[in-house]
């Protein structure tokens, strides 16, 4: 009798399981807990550094290469490079190969360059959309003019401060991109291989595991993965934003989903062999 | 952007959201209104993003000011078109010809260099530096040219897997596992992070400033489907009901 009522558990309606996480997600938002997050991942303390080291007045090239439907994992994370970057006084260029990024790449500017009295054309430059990657950053190789003639805002880039000295990747001191997609594969391959420049990426959690072996060879020279990682480089640059607000619900769905695994498995355990 | 704009945004957005999640629910008219306008609105945005960014500055205006070579390009990529017409679809092979040359050649280099080489050179390079290597260092070195001999073992077909060689291949099933234990856990804590923002949104949206968009929204859900249930009370369901019952 009383194991036939275990059993129930397993047919029970899989939208109560829905119900229970949406509160376990939403709870946090309304009260934040405040769990900490302890632990700064290798990879990320690596992008960091990099990113630290560099000289002011370095060129950094941001690829910012992702949508809406991954912004809760890579918005954080981009706005939080980009502090870093200004906070170093670094010169900064964004390009982008997926359409749906200019609104996403238009809010993060809206606001982080005016923390640091940054200004469009002198100390930032954010390039048009363009298709095709491989085409765009092949030809970026040998002349970035080549490819890029103006700004997202149609004004000409040869004579921007931010971009004087600029015309090639050898000019460029760091190559960071964010991403859901396949596209850090192609800035490492085409990129940061061929052309020696150091590259690192912020790429979503389903991704990370994937992009093992190129830190292990140093082709990457450091990753940031996920929400997690998001909130690992908010505690960097001591800045917490929508990456580290977001570990209290995670921490929480994830004890909801190990508790889920563990109370199945003895009731498993329990129904078999007692 | 305005006040009044940005109210009727977070409206759109709180509404859209719900709309799509009250799929877990049910399906429902307003799931589909939803999906449509997703796919509506991306192919909309796209376009004119293409448009703005690649036509006028890439073609319109080189053309205009006498570049003609742009031409060129222009019309192996028009090519591709020909797809849509049977009669003359042989056409799209030229533009066709062009891409499978230029990527493969992009290609082919590339990934050997970086996915093959490199990573034969990145397995092997600790070998060589072991004098200067910590313990942890050398056992996590054997560790990886262990476990990439033995999947690559696992994959390797022309040998019957038996004896030693059946040992070494299921070693290599369990690296694998490692591998697809951590991409799974990653994928979850992926999702999670989505779904985190949508509520993140909503509940930006349920305060004051935007009028209580997201419980207004919501509610009226809940009355439609009250309403619906109460309309279509002893009816029988459609047949993917009937199944779940």
């Amino acid at each position: 009798m009383f194991k036939e009522q275990l059993q129930k558990f397993f047919k029970i309606d899989r939208r109560w399981i829905f119900l229970l996480l949406a509160i376990v997600l939403f709870a946090p938002i309304i009260k934040p807990i405040g769990l900490p997050n302890k632990t700064i991942a290798e990879a990320t303390q690596r992008v960091y550094d990099n990113i630290d080291k560099l000289p002011a007045g370095s060129f950094v090239l941001f690829s910012l290469d992702y949508d809406p439907s991954t912004r809760p994992e890579l918005h954080p994370m981009a706005t939080a490079l980009l502090r870093h970057a200004f906070s170093k006084n670094l010169r900064v260029g964004v390009v982008t190969y997926i359409a749906g990024s200019t609104g996403l790449i238009e809010d993060i500017f809206a606001k982080v360059p005016k923390e640091y009295n940054k200004v469009d054309g002198v100390d930032y430059v954010i390039f048009p959309y363009m298709p095709n990657i491989l085409a765009t950053i092949t030809q970026m190789s040998s002349d970035l003019y080549g490819i890029y003639s103006k700004d997202r805002n149609g004004a000409d880039i040869r004579t921007m401060p931010v971009l004087k000295g600029v015309k090639s990747y050898k000019d460029m001191s760091f190559i960071v991109c964010v991403t859901g997609t396949a596209i850090l594969d192609y800035w490492v391959a085409y990129v940061g291989d061929k052309y020696s420049v150091p590259v690192a990426g912020g790429v979503t959690a389903i991704s990370q595991p994937g992009y093992g072996p190129y830190l292990q060879t140093n082709q990457l020279k450091g990753l940031i993965g996920g929400m997690k990682g998001a909130a690992e480089y908010e505690s960097l640059i001591k800045q917490p934003g929508k990456g580290t607000s977001g570990i209290d619900a995670l921490n929480l769905a994830h004890l909801l989903v190990l508790a889920l695994i563990l109370i199945s498995n003895l009731i498993l355990l329990y129904v078999k062999y007692f | 952007m305005s006040e009044t704009w940005l109210i009727i945004g977070g409206w759109v957005t709180a509404g859209l959201t719900i709309f799509l999640f009250s799929f877990l629910y049910k399906d429902n008219p307003f799931f589909k209104v939803a999906e449509h306008l997703y796919l509506g609105a991306g192919m909309g945005w796209l376009f004119q993003v293409s448009v703005a960014n690649v036509w006028i500055p890439k073609i319109w205006e080189p053309v205009s000011k006498g570049e003609l070579l742009v031409i060129i390009p222009s019309i192996l990529g028009l090519s591709l078109l020909t797809q849509f017409i049977p009669r003359i679809s042989w056409i799209s092979r030229y533009g066709f010809t062009f891409i499978m040359g230029y990527g493969s050649g992009l290609a082919i280099p590339a990934g050997l260099s970086t996915d093959f080489l490199s990573q034969v050179g990145g397995t092997i390079k600790p070998f060589s530096q072991l004098a200067s290597m910590s313990p942890l260092a050398i056992f996590n070195s054997l560790l990886v040219a262990g476990g990439v001999i033995c999947v690559l073992f696992y994959f390797f077909f022309s040998v019957e897997h038996k004896g030693h060689l059946k040992k070494v291949s299921n070693v290599g099933i369990y690296f694998l596992m490692v591998y697809f234990g951590a991409a799974f856990g990653n994928t979850v804590m992926a999702r999670f992070s989505l779904l985190y923002g949508r509520f993140d949104d909503i509940y930006t949206y349920s305060g004051a400033k935007y009028f209580y968009a997201s419980q207004l929204i919501l509610l009226a859900m809940v009355v439609y489907f009250i309403a619906h249930w109460l309309m279509n009370k002893g009816k029988s369901g459609s047949p993917e009901e009937a199944a779940a019952d």
